[in-house]
This record gives C-alpha cells, structure tokens and sequence, in this order.
C-alpha cells in the first residue's frame, strides 16, 4: 500500500516539474532551454513509476483477501514504528526551535530526551545522558565558532 | 607512471597531514565496527570538519576514513557474527567459525593482514590504470561525456536493490532534484514553488546526509531491529576473550595464499570501479570464487583461512577500484566517492578528466594518501584491537542522539543555512521511505552529483551542433550508449531468469 502512495507521489512530482518547465523563457530556438532537460526526465520518472504501479497493483489484486483487520493492522504498524514517528517528530521539533531559542539549549535537550526515549529511563543513565550531551554540544559549539568561525543561530536564548 | 604517486608523497609527508590521515583511519574504523553505522555515514560527517584544511588534506582525510572503515568491519564480523558494514557479511561467513573455534585473534590477524595487501595491490592498480583512463577521457566531447554518465547510471541502477526498475526510478529522482534552483547555463531559477527554502536548490551534501544518515538512524528504531541489535548484543561470549595478536605468523600465512590474495584483490578494484557496485558486492563475489577455485571447496564456511582473506581482500580492494572512475573521469563509484568530489568541489575544484593533469598534486596526494591510510590502518588495527573490541558495547540509545546532532550541525555548517536543515528533514523521510519500500539509495545520490553533469553536456552538445544524432554517430558516445541498452537488457534477462528457477523450484 505505501509503495503505491510512494509511486503516485513520484508521478505526481514529476507531473508538477513537466509542467512547471514550460514557463521558463527560451534563449533561443538552437538550444535546449532551462526546461528541457528536467522535462524529458520527469517524462521518464512518470513513465516508469507508472509501469511499476500497474504491477503493484496487478500483484496486490491478486493477493487480496488475505490478512489482518485494518484495526490489527494499524496497531502493528504503530506498534512497528512508534519509535520512528515520535523521534522523527522530536527531530522537527528540534530543528524548528534552533532558530527560535538556539542551538545550545535545544541540542542539550535534544540528546537528553532522544536518549531517554530509546534508553532505559533509570538514574544511571540520565546521569550518563546528561554529560554526553554536554560534552556534544559544548565541544561541537566551540569548535565549529572558533576553528571555523562558523555562528550557529543562537535565538533568544543561545 | 609514478610521478604523480612521489608528487603526492611531497604533498601528504607532514606531520599534520599524515595524523589526521590516522585520526580518520581511527574514525573510519569505529564506523565500520558499529553495526548500523556505514562508512558512508562515516564520511559524510567528517566533511564539514575539513572545511578549514586545505583540499589535499581534506581529501586526505576522509580516504582515511574510507579505508579505516572498510577494514573495520571485520571486527565485528568475527567476534560477533554480525557484519559491522554491509561490505563484510562474507567475512561472517569464515571468520565468525574460526573466532569460535578459539582462534579469534588468528581470525582478525589474517584479515588484517588481508585488509593491507589488497589495499595495496588496489592502489597499483589505480595508479597504472587511472591516468590512462583519463587521457583516453580527455578525447570525449559533450556527446560522450553525456553517453558516459547515462551508462553509469544504468549500471548503478541495475546493480543495486531490488529490481532495476526501481534503480531507475531511484536514478531519475535524483537527477530530478537536482534541477532545483539555479539552472546551470543560463542561470533562470527553476522549480522553486516560490518556497524561499528552495531558491539557493538542493545541496549535494544535504540530500546525502538525509538519505544515508537520516534514514539509516530511523530504519535503526523500527522494533524490529532493536530487538535484533539487544539479541545480537548479548552473544558477547567471545568479546571478553583475550585477543592476542601475531602479526608476523598470520603475515606468513597470508602470504601462503598468494592466488587467494592477488585473485580477489582484482576482483575487488573491478568491482570496486564499476559504478555502484562496493564493497558490499565485492566482497560476496570475491568469497564465492575463491571457493569455488579452491581445491577443497567443503572446507569454506568452517572457519577456513582462505575465505577470511578472500572475503577481506575482496571489500578493502574496492577503495583503489573506487578511485578510479573517480579520479579520471570524475564519476563516483560510491556515495562514499561522491563526497570526495563534492568536497573537491567545495574546494573550487573540478572533477573530471582534466583533473590528472590540471590538479596533478591533488591526484597524487588521493594516491599516496591511500597509500599512507593503509598503513595506519594496518597499525591502528594491530595495536588497537582490544580498545575498538570495546566500542562494540557502546549502547545505541547514546549513539543515536549523538549521530543525530552530528547530522544537523554538518548540514549547517555546510552552507550556515538553516533552511537547508529542513531540506534535510525532507530528505532523510524520502530517503527512509526509499529503503523501506526497497528503492536503492546510492542512484539517487549518484544521480544528484551527475545531474548538472549530465545537463550542462546534453545542453553544450546541442549548442556545438544542434544535430541530435550526433549521439548516434560519434563511435564512443554510440558505444556507450549501447552499453548503457545491454546493462538493462542484461538485467532483465538475469531477473527473468532467476525468476524462472525460483518457480521451478516451489
């Protein structure tokens, strides 16, 4: 199921860049334009996504009928993948917040509260937790602002 | 011929050069070791740390990394049974039986010493036979550049993953996205969607960095794989087991083998040169002929010396064999090739088949500093055994916070964007849903480098001539191209074939 919502969203992609690269003022007639190249490949994205649909979807109508309740099914997908959803989502969080209250404090709670997440929650290892996220950070920090000059954001608090 | 490889000895021989050669070794190694952290990964975060080096020390650098962690796989391939890289499941398959039969420690000398030699002989090769590659290179115009990189990715599509089909898909997605933002001739903005993240377009590194890191971490919490990480974790019996190693007797041994040695080294550099192909591939091929010339074909997978150095030999040989494409014509074997162009690149280098002659110093310098990488990779290995059998332990709930942190400053830090984070935010969910629903990672990566590649010759060939059959007519441009045909058609055919004996069978 997922592999054909993948193949649609390919088709759908591929669709937007062939229209987009019509508008895209031509030089002139001798060369290709801007749009031409990315057009002969979502041309060929879309061809070949839509010839593995078909298949997948021959292929699934001919292993319909078998399996588990959509209930079943969804709480072993959650059950699966609870892991992966939530830490995907901390990791949003976290990037969204590093220009807003900084990259110190956010990444020192970042490797805190992913450590706990997939960790054990027991004393020994927050204590463990919370100085591997102070070494990270603080290390990482001052190397990149004074070998490399480079400024992470600091928002509005660092 | 060696002239390039004593220019680079003038190029690495300092002291800084040459320990931060060994730092990456050390890193590349302790990639390789960690089950679920490829070397690839490896490399990708070691580029930001070179920005501040010159090119040749850079470079230096990460094919430290690359040759460490090539070899760093066998680590925990023989006392855990566990390939620590996809490129030493054959390793398991030899070394693991020995390392139980009590001789761990002959196990890991053998494939160290096995490691080296091959890396040696690969670095022969790649000297001889990439400077001539690039002068041959040197004739092709647009219309054969363009033909090249249209075979290479037929070929990388149809090596890697599940079906070629999804190769190709995987291919054209990468070529795709890096048509975002500027258009590289005429300079016009395109397929922004007038989002402000996407006006300065995908970068190279940042569609890495998701695809590989990102993805890989994710893939790591499904439940399933923790279960089989914590359940592969506690057959640690052999771990606490003393490692004595004997360098000089395995080296005899070793060397008792030289057909084992020399045939699967060269089994390695072609693989290895071939795009797409790694050392994940390399080193099954390599197992798998040297037992089947062996005369006593029964005794592999009991713990035999000739499959752990077939198998070990087999993947480090892929380093040399990388370069080579890499080096002459300026087309990356591997993910891991990749980021060594793209950080030339950052440099204001160009890749190509100018570059040997262009750029000699830095050519020579990627010889010699795989050259001197062996080395430390030799020593490394021999002296740090029992602290890198340690790292095994390191519980994964520290490393992937960390690896994550690591990912998001090396973004940054590559172009001090933050848009460009949540660029790898959508990278890293395209690249799990890719390996989720077995679409191969490494053509879209080599699709992304290639891209601009690939249109600037398509454009340039039509405003030489604008006629297009000239692809048709120019004998190399026609021969790639037909290359190109066969790889797929090849492909099929084996697919079809398989399928067939696999209905036979049931």
């Amino acid at each position: 199921m997922g592999e054909i919502i993948v193949l649609l969203l390919l088709i759908i992609f591929s669709g937007l860049i062939f229209m987009q690269g019509d508008e895209f003022a031509h030089l002139n007639e001798s060369q290709l334009g801007p749009g031409t190249f990315p057009q002969l490949i979502a041309v060929l994205l879309a061809v070949l996504s839509l010839v593995l649909l078909i298949r997948k979807i021959i292929d699934m109508k001919r292993a319909a009928g078998t399996g588990a309740s959509a209930g079943e099914q969804f709480r072993a997908f959650i059950h699966e993948y609870k892991l992966v959803i939530i830490m995907f989502a901390m990791l949003t969080v976290y990037i969204v917040l590093i220009d807003v209250i900084g990259f110190v404090v956010m990444t020192l709670l970042f490797v805190i509260a992913a450590g706990l997440l997939i960790g054990p929650k027991k004393r020994k290892n927050i204590v463990i937790l919370v100085c591997v996220s102070v070494v990270l950070t603080f290390s990482t920090y001052l190397f990149f602002q004074n070998v490399l000059y480079v400024r992470f954001p600091s928002g509005i608090l660092l | 011929m060696f002239d390039l490889l004593i220019l680079g000895m003038n190029e690495i021989f300092q002291l800084h050069i040459l320990l931060i050669i060994f730092v990456g070794v050390v890193v590349g190694i302790l990639a390789g070791l960690i089950p679920g952290f490829t070397v690839a990964m490896a490399i990708v975060l070691t580029l930001p740390l070179t920005f501040g080096m010159d090119p040749v020390t850079g470079v230096a650098a990460m094919i430290g990394v690359f040759v460490g962690g090539m070899s760093g796989g066998l680590i925990s391939a023989t006392l855990l049974g566990i390939p620590g890289t996809p490129s030493s499941i054959a390793t398991t398959f030899d070394a693991y039986p020995m390392a139980k039969k009590g001789e761990a420690s002959k196990a890991l000398s053998i494939g160290i010493w096995a490691s080296f030699l091959s890396s040696i002989i690969s670095l022969l090769l790649l000297v001889t036979i990439a400077p001539q590659i690039a002068r041959f290179a040197l004739m092709f115009g647009p219309w054969e550049m363009f033909a090249l990189i249209v075979l290479s990715l037929t070929i990388i599509a149809s090596v890697t993953g599940e079906s070629i089909l999804k190769g190709l898909i995987a291919g054209l997605f990468g070529l795709l996205i890096a048509t975002v933002g500027a258009d590289p001739i005429a300079g016009v903005s395109r397929f922004t969607f007038d989002l402000g993240i996407l006006r300065a377009g995908i970068p190279f590194l940042v569609v890495l960095i998701g695809m590989f890191a990102i993805s890989r971490l994710l893939v790591f919490l499904e439940r399933t794989e923790m279960a089989k990480d914590k359940e592969e974790k506690q057959k640690d019996e052999l771990k606490d087991m003393k490692v004595v190693l004997k360098p000089l007797q395995t080296l005899r041994m070793v060397l008792r083998k030289p057909g084992t040695l020399t045939g699967s080294s060269i089994i390695g550099s072609v693989v290895g040169a071939i795009p797409g192909a790694g050392g994940s591939i390399a080193n099954i091929i390599a197992y798998d002929q040297a037992k089947k010339w062996s005369k006593d074909p029964k005794k592999f997978g009991t713990g035999c010396e000739e499959g752990v150095v077939a198998s070990e030999a087999g993947n480090n040989s892929t380093v040399g064999g990388d370069l080579i494409p890499t080096v002459a014509l300026g087309i990356p074997g591997s993910a891991v090739t990749a980021v060594l162009l793209s950080a030339l690149m950052i440099h204001g280098i160009t890749p190509g088949p100018l570059l040997v002659t262009s750029e000699p110093n830095i050519v020579g310098g990627i010889f010699f500093a795989f050259f001197v990488a062996s080395f430390w990779m030799l020593i490394a290995q021999f002296a740090g055994m029992k602290l890198f059998v340690k790292v095994t332990n390191v519980p994964v709930h520290l490393l992937v916070p960390i690896i994550f942190v690591l990912c998001v400053v090396g973004t940054f830090v590559l172009n001090n964007r933050v848009s460009d984070l949540y660029i790898l935010l959508m990278m890293g969910l395209i690249g799990y849903l890719f390996t989720k629903y077995k679409f191969a990672l490494a053509p879209a990566i080599i699709g992304v480098i290639l891209g601009p590649l690939a249109e600037v010759n398509l454009r340039r060939a039509f405003m030489t001539n604008p006629d297009w059959t000239l692809f048709f007519t120019r004998p190399i441009s026609i021969t790639f191209l037909i290359l190109a045909v066969l790889s797929i058609a090849f492909t099929v055919w084996q697919t079809k074939r398989s399928g067939k004996r696999m209905a036979g069978a049931a």
